[in-house]
This record gives structure tokens, C-alpha cells and sequence, in this order.
């Protein structure tokens, strides 16, 4: 950069400056820019509530705990994930825990498929193909999306009410293939390492593998939303269809595979939720995935109506949820209690995005006017 | 009327309005006279601060300064309720109306007569029969039809029947004619002129110019905030009210370089639709078409069968010699073609995305490498847009549902132009935006053809069509009526072509209806 430039841009500092003089305000900076501004609010309230916790339990910030608030958030942040590429295109998908589930069953039976039966009082499968497991999951995950997205698209059925009735559908389907409708044991070790494995990347921080894998996949759908072609016209979609349509946007087709990688993603859920039981799940674990992960998407940023939201915000909503999870388990809190503050959570997080739609439209037509 | 009558008093007195928003000064120190029994014209690009001073009147916003008296008697509104006791009414162009019940609940909806527990059906319907009787409108607006059944003009209708019935002294309506047809202006229009003769002082916001010559007797206008002229609508010709606005001239405005080549970009030939009889027409590169006819002549539809987003039953489409086939407005933005709707807002634009994303979003394959939008190559071509056609926004990133009608229109022009198409279709091009951002876009218009890009293009501003076009196609009930040469044409040719058979019967009985209503 020259000397010489006097303008505006010449104030701004740029990346190489900003990472010489490293100082916490620098780095707020960078974490502020990086999951957007408007999610800062929620980084604030996250910050309030990791106080309030550690203020009244003295096990909170444990390496061991933090691990495990880690590990817990990996399933839920995987079908809010792919929730959050549907809402922003302006739909909803409930059905996201049910395909998690027939996913959780599809992997085990895959594994039983290509594995050895072993005795016991259920039934139990060692060995077993785990990459094949994992392919399968997904796999399922991806298919029953599709069926959502066809009966949406070709049917013009509402999204609400067509992922409600496969919300009820997928958890019978799930039931029906799991073989006496009972829970298939897993003992593929390899394959269970993808839910509570470590690696030891950082001394003395044990990352889980869960973890790990919640992330490359929230940066790989963060890029697909924020810099590929496909994310533009999401965003285009959930903010004017009519407008999409009009701009060239072959909105079938995009729906389609909207409703795809959200099932591919509540798949790898699935799969997750796996191994971290050692078992194939029906319903256990997955039940109810589809309120904490939209509750997670409103909480991150994302509009009702669409247009609006990010994987960033979604995913900083996903640990500010699994925090106070956490701190409420070892405040020990009972369980019933937390149900209901999970869904007063939910009309929290809708109230305010509707809040931050109301002032947008407020400033809006006041430069209009 | 030549009869001269006193000067009447006015009756709502304004001096030294002022308001101002961050970076606007939407009113600087305006002083205005709302006399009784007159209609005072109010008029002004957009932006000049015409909304203001109606929200003001109507208490929404608070006036940062100045005084507003009634009958010589200060005035405060600090909200809507205040407004309205006090007997003034502001009309917007969008009532609300609640669809799921008819026009008779819809006009008393708070205030519905009672008897118990129920609505009193009876007395209700007595009373609305009544007032559509006494306003002339059994006709036009069935007192049993359902909201969402209403047509914009009935809707208004409904919002002025709903001020009627309390005791209004100032009645405010702001670009009431927007979205009606011919006939229902006719009656909007003999409808104010017995409210003027009852003494009710008028406020008329338009932006159309010689509507407002018709209607006023006195004209009001405002430049950026300011009142810079007040004088009676007779002193005033249409080209003295856009000097007033603007301080150009429409003609300067409308100048055209004819650019028509021999090659034919569009081919129509015998469509059949839904909406259309065998329709016929070619627009050659470089040539300007204008499309003219009444509102439901089909020319929306036409323009959006052409597109991709109306299906059509026979006949072929055919764009540089080859026969399309339209299953999805992608089809056709392949082809080479753009269409820019007429409802920029609900058709056009991603209002709560930035100006970047709307601007580029036709050509997203174009600037990507493996499916990634190469962000600094887009920032480059939309910012060429930008400079180009002059759109005034704090930076690309901001979203476009913040800017100025004008400037959302240049958006959806830059994300077309940014296509490079063979044809542009422009529906409506300039509707709702003020005479400034027009002129850029006629002049644009002009370029665009002397680059060769086909045009066609909708409008129902006759100067527009005739000051623009080539040649012009006239349509009405889906059907071709006539072209006519764009050099020469005249308004009365046009309307003529317009109004052929049966609608002109209609709309001749609806003046005769109003000469004998005054």
C-alpha cells in the first residue's frame, strides 16, 4: 500500500496489520466479522450465561466438561445444519429427528449386514463394514429429504404439514425396519469411535471425534451457503420466490435438493447418535432433534420469513444451547423442567427474530417515505 | 366552471412544517393553506416529501417544528386517534381490508351495530345501502362482496366509505389511482368532486400530472422538502408542473436516436393462452415496441408467456430465428431475454438482500468457477451497473429494500443489463418512481436500443409510450388491435385502437353517469 492514499479505504487495516498487533480487542474483532454482526447479541448472552453457570457450579469450565458439551451439541448441530438451509429458504422441516432415527437403524442394519451376529439377550453385530454404515446413513438421510422435497414440490403439499406427516411416517418406518422394532447393538469399534472417540490434537484437550466432525460439516455448508452459486439462490429463494423464479432460478429443482441435504444432514446425525449409543435407535436420542435444531436456527439469526440467517449464527445458537444444557444438568436441574425451557427458548428466539423483522421493515419505510 | 366564486377560507392552516430523518430533511419549513371545499393538489418527486407531510397529517410522525390549526384553533396530533377525531382523514394506497368479510362489515368493522351479542345484519345493511346510494356506488361495489374479492379501486372505495362515516373535514388520499383502471378513476374522481361540494377540504397526492390538472383547483409542489410553487390548477400546463418538479423539461426527457436493424430478435407467432387470441408480432434489434392498452388487455400476461412464467397453448415463440421451448423463466434468460415486472417489490426484488446479490443473480453461473461466485469479479460488474445507471445507494452491500423506489428499479434493470440480453421487456419501466430517476431510465432506454438490444415495452403512460416507441402495438381483451408507427402516433389514435368495441360503450356510459351526477 502507498503512502500517498488518503482516502477511506486507506484507514481500514488490512488482514496482514490486523494479525501483527494481536491484541484481544484485535481477535474480538476477527470473531465478531467472522459470525457476523448481528449475531453478537447472542455471543453476549452466551458469554452472560457461561458466568452465571460457572458462578454456581465450580465443575463448568473443566476441560472435561467443556469436552463434553462438545460432544453432546454434535448431534443436534447437525440436523440444525441442515434446518437452517431450509428455513432460510423460507420452509420449515419437523420431520429431521425421524430421519435421524431411520438413519440411526439403517447404519446398524448395514453393519449387521456385513458383520457377525453375536449372541446375547438382544441383538448384537460385531465387525461389519463402518465406512458402509456411514454411506448408508447418509444415504437414507438423503432419500427420505427428496421424499419430503417431492411431496412439497410435485404435490404442493405445505412444507409445515408435509414434514409433520413425515415426521409420523419416518419414526413407523424407522420401527418397522429395526428388526423386532428393538434397538440393534453395535460393537464395531471404529465405527463407535465416530461418537465418543478423542484424538489428541491439543495436549490435555481431548477432542471428540463428534465434535470434529460437526465442524467440517458446518464449514462445508457454511461455504456452499455463503460462497457457492447454490447459496445465493437459497437466500433468493426464502427472501422473494416469485422474484427467484422470475431471476432464473429453477426453484423445483432447488427445493429438491434443499430438502436432500437437510435429510443427508439429520443422516449423519443419525449416524452420530450410532455410535455414541453403540446401538441402532429408533427413537431414543432423536426424538425431539427437530425443536432444538429450529430453535437453534431462529435463536442464530434466521428470519420466519425467510432470506435471512447463516451456519455461523446457527451454530454459536447450537452451543449456547448445549452450554445451558449443560449447566442445567449440573445445577441438576430436573429434566422436566428443562423441556419447558427448551420451548420457552423456542418463542424467545422466534420473538426476536420477528422483533428484528419488524425493525427492519420500521427502517425501511422510513426511507421509502 | 367559469362561474366566479370568493375565495374560500382555509380551513387547515400549516406553517413552518419541519422533519427530518438521519441523512434526510424530509420537510424544511412548509407552509400550506387546505382550503374547504377544494381540491389542493399535492405533488413532487419521490422523496420531495409528499409522505411526510400526510403521515404527519395522519399523526404518525411528529413534526419537528411548525404549527397545523384547524379553523384557527392549534392542532396537536400525537397519534392516529387524535387525527381522526379531529375530522382529518388520510387514504393510503393500500387500505386494509379484511378479506374473509363483505363490504358492508368491512366499512363499520369497529363500530358494527349491534343487537345482543350478534351483529345486527339489518340495520347495518340499511345504513350501507344507504350511503352507496347517496355516493352513486350500488353499481360498483355489491355490498355483500367478500374482501379479498375487492379490486383496488373498490378497496379504496371501501376506505373512503369508512372515513364518510365520521364527520371528515380534510380528506387526504395519497396516489389513490395507482392501480385502477380508467372507469374506476371516472368514478373515483366524481365521487371526491361531490365530497368538495359538500365542503370537505381535499388533499390529492399524485404523480400524475395531467390527472391532477383535471381534478385540482389549486396544485401544490414540492421539491426536495420544499414548497416551491402553490397556484390554481388552470395558470398550469402539464410542462410548467415537471419544469416545477424537476426543472427539465418532459420533452428533453423523451428524446429518441432510432437504432431499428432488419434483424429479428423476437418472433411471435398466433399464441393462444389462457389470456390470449392468436397473437402476432416481431421486434427486430434495436427496436423499441411499445405495448398500449388498458389495465387487463393482457399485456402483463403477454409479457410473461414470452418469459417462461405463463404456460400457452398454441403458437411458437421464437428468439434469434429459433423456436423456444418455454418450460421455466430460466429457459428463456438463456435464451437471451429479460423481463423486468411491473411489481418491482413482490416480482422483482430480494428486498432483504443486498444490492450485490439482487444485481448479479441472473448471471451467478456466468461469474463462478466450480460453482464458486467469484465475489471480486462480481463486485465488478455490479459496481459498473451501479456507476452506469446511477444508482444512489451508501454501498453495495446495502439492502435493497432500503432504497428509493427509483433506485430499486435501476437495481432490476442493472441485474438484466448485467445479462447482456437480446431482449429486454420492460413492464411498467417507470411506475411509482419520481420524474428524475424517469428521465434516467428513458435515456437508458435509448442506449440500450442503440446497442441493439430488442425492446418491448408495457406502460399505461401514453406520453411514455408515444415519446419512446418505434412502433406501438395496442392490445385489449388479449387481443392485437392495431400497431401504429411510433413517429406521428397520437393519444387518440392510440386510445381509439385502446377502446375499440365494447369496452368504449362502457366507459362512455360512465361519463354519462357522472355529467348527471353533477
Amino acid at each position: 500500500m502507498t503512502e500517498q492514499r488518503t482516502d477511506g479505504l486507506a484507514a481500514e487495516p488490512t488482514a496482514g496489520s490486523r494479525r501483527e498487533r494481536r491484541g484481544p480487542a484485535a481477535i474480538g474483532r476477527q470473531i465478531i466479522a467472522s459470525v457476523g454482526a448481528e449475531n453478537l447479541s447472542l455471543l453476549i448472552a452466551l458469554a452472560i450465561l457461561v458466568v452465571l453457570i460457572a458462578s454456581q457450579s465450580d465443575k463448568f469450565f473443566l476441560s472435561q466438561n467443556l469436552l463434553n458439551i462438545g460432544q453432546n451439541i454434535s448431534v443436534v448441530g447437525l440436523v440444525a445444519i441442515g434446518e437452517t438451509i431450509v428455513i432460510v429458504a423460507g420452509m420449515l422441516d419437523i420431520s429431521v429427528g425421524s430421519i435421524a432415527g431411520v438413519a440411526s437403524v439403517v447404519a446398524a442394519l448395514v453393519l449387521l449386514g456385513s458383520g457377525d451376529v453375536v449372541g446375547g439377550s438382544g441383538l448384537a453385530v460385531s465387525a461389519g463394514n463402518a465406512p458402509a454404515a456411514v454411506v448408508g446413513g447418509i444415504l437414507i438421510g438423503l432419500v427420505l429429504g427428496l421424499v419430503n422435497g417431492f411431496i412439497i414440490t410435485a404435490l404442493r403439499v405445505n412444507a409445515v404439514i408435509a414434514t409433520l406427516a413425515t415426521l409420523s411416517a419416518f419414526r413407523g418406518l424407522a420401527f418397522l425396519i429395526a428388526p423386532g422394532g428393538k434397538p440393534v447393538t453395535v460393537l464395531n469399534q471404529g465405527f463407535i469411535a465416530l461418537g465418543t472417540g478423542r484424538l489428541d490434537l491439543i495436549p490435555g484437550w481431548p477432542i471428540p471425534v463428534s465434535l470434529l466432525i460437526l465442524l467440517a460439516v458446518a464449514v462445508g455448508f457454511g461455504v456452499l451457503m455463503r460462497y457457492m452459486d447454490f447459496g445465493r439462490a437459497v437466500y433468493a429463494l426464502g427472501g422473494n420466490p416469485a422474484a427467484a423464479r422470475l431471476a432464473g432460478i429453477h426453484v423445483t429443482r432447488l427445493k429438491l435438493w434443499i430438502y436432500a441435504l437437510s435429510g443427508a444432514a439429520a443422516g449423519m446425525a443419525g449416524i452420530i447418535l450410532t455410535a455414541r449409543t453403540n446401538s441402532g435407535q429408533p427413537a431414543s436420542g432423536s426424538q425431539g432433534l427437530e425443536l432444538e435444531a429450529i430453535t437453534a436456527v431462529f435463536l442464530g439469526g434466521a428470519s420466519l420469513q425467510g432470506g435471512r440467517g447463516t451456519i455461523a449464527g446457527t451454530m454459536l445458537a447450537v452451543v449456547l444451547i448445549g452450554a445451558l444444557s449443560n449447566g442445567m444438568n449440573l445445577l441438576g436441574i430436573a429434566t422436566f423442567y428443562q423441556l419447558v425451557a427448551k420451548g420457552a427458548l423456542l418463542v424467545v428466539a422466534v420473538a426476536i427474530s420477528q422483533w428484528r423483522q419488524a425493525r427492519a421493515e420500521r427502517a425501511r419505510t422510513r426511507v421509502a417515505a | 366552471m367559469s362561474i366566479e366564486t370568493p375565495e374560500p377560507s382555509s380551513l387547515l392552516e400549516i406553517r413552518g412544517l419541519a422533519k427530518a430523518f438521519p441523512n434526510v430533511r424530509a420537510l424544511r419549513g412548509v407552509d400550506l393553506d387546505v382550503r374547504a371545499g377544494q381540491i389542493l393538489a399535492l405533488i413532487g418527486e419521490n422523496g420531495a416529501g409528499k409522505s411526510t407531510l400526510l403521515r404527519i397529517l395522519s399523526g404518525d410522525y411528529r413534526p419537528d417544528a411548525g404549527v397545523l390549526s384547524l379553523d384557527g384553533a392549534p392542532l396537536t396530533l400525537a397519534g392516529p386517534r387524535d387525527s381522526r377525531l379531529t375530522g382529518i382523514r388520510v387514504i393510503y394506497q393500500e387500505p386494509e381490508i379484511v378479506p374473509g368479510v363483505d363490504v358492508a362489515e368491512n366499512i363499520w368493522i369497529g363500530e358494527l351495530p349491534r343487537r345482543g351479542p350478534f351483529v345486527d345484519r339489518r340495520r347495518l345493511e340499511a345504513r350501507v345501502r344507504h350511503d352507496l346510494a347517496e355516493y352513486g356506488f350500488q353499481a360498483v361495489l355489491p355490498m355483500k362482496a367478500m374482501g379479498h374479492e375487492l379490486s383496488p379501486a373498490q378497496r379504496q372505495l371501501v376506505e373512503i366509505l369508512r372515513a364518510l362515516k365520521s364527520n371528515v373535514r380534510v380528506l387526504a388520499l395519497d396516489e389513490p389511482t395507482s392501480s385502477l383502471t380508467d372507469e374506476e378513476v371516472g368514478r373515483l374522481f366524481a365521487l371526491i368532486r361531490r365530497l368538495r361540494d359538500r365542503g370537505v377540504a381535499i388533499i390529492y397526492v399524485s404523480h400524475r400530472i395531467r390527472e391532477i390538472l383535471q381534478l385540482a383547483d389549486r396544485v401544490a409542489v414540492l421539491r426536495d422538502g420544499a414548497l416551491v410553487a402553490v397556484r390554481p390548477a388552470r395558470d398550469l400546463t402539464e410542462r410548467e408542473i415537471v419544469r416545477l418538479m424537476v426543472g427539465r423539461e418532459l420533452q428533453e426527457m423523451l428524446r429518441r436516436h432510432p437504432a431499428a436493424e432488419d434483424r429479428v430478435v423476437l418472433s411471435v407467432e398466433h399464441v393462444s393462452s389462457n389470456w390470449h387470441r392468436d397473437i402476432s408480432f416481431e421486434i427486430r434489434a434495436g427496436e423499441v415496441v411499445g405495448f398500449a392498452g388498458l389495465v387487463g388487455a393482457g399485456r402483463t400476461e403477454l409479457a410473461k408467456v414470452i418469459f417462461g412464467e405463463l404456460p400457452f397453448d398454441t403458437g411458437d415463440v421464437s428468439i434469434g430465428g429459433h423456436r423456444m421451448t418455454l418450460r421455466r423463466p430460466g429457459d428463456a434468460i438463456r435464451a437471451g431475454m429479460g423481463l423486468a415486472p411491473e411489481d418491482r417489490k413482490r416480482e422483482g426484488l430480494i428486498l432483504v438482500r443486498s444490492v450485490v446479490e439482487n444485481a448479479s443473480l441472473a448471471i451467478l453461473r456466468r461469474l463462478s468457477r466450480f460453482r464458486f461466485v467469484r465475489r471480486q469479479l462480481e463486485r465488478r460488474v455490479v459496481g459498473e451497473f451501479v456507476r452506469r445507471l446511477n444508482i444512489r445507494t451508501p454501498s453495495l452491500d446495502q439492502e435493497v429494500g432500503k432504497l428509493s423506489g427509483g433506485n430499486q428499479q435501476k437495481v432490476v434493470l442493472a441485474r438484466w443489463l448485467a445479462a447482456k440480453p437480446k431482449l429486454l421487456i420492460l413492464d411498467e419501466p417507470t411506475r411509482g418512481i419520481d420524474v428524475g430517476a424517469k428521465a434516467e431510465i428513458y435515456r437508458l432506454i435509448d442506449e440500450l436500443a442503440n446497442e441493439g438490444i430488442a425492446i418491448m415495452l408495457i406502460s399505461s403512460e401514453l406520453p411514455e409510450i408515444l415519446g419512446l416507441s418505434d412502433r406501438i402495438i395496442v392490445m385489449q381483451s388479449g387481443r392485437i388491435t392495431g400497431e401504429l408507427p411510433g413517429a406521428g402516433a397520437t393519444e387518440e389514435q392510440v386510445l381509439g385502437l385502446a377502446m375499440a368495441d365494447n369496452l368504449s360503450t362502457l366507459v362512455r356510459a360512465a361519463s354519462v353517469q357522472e355529467e348527471a351526477q353533477r
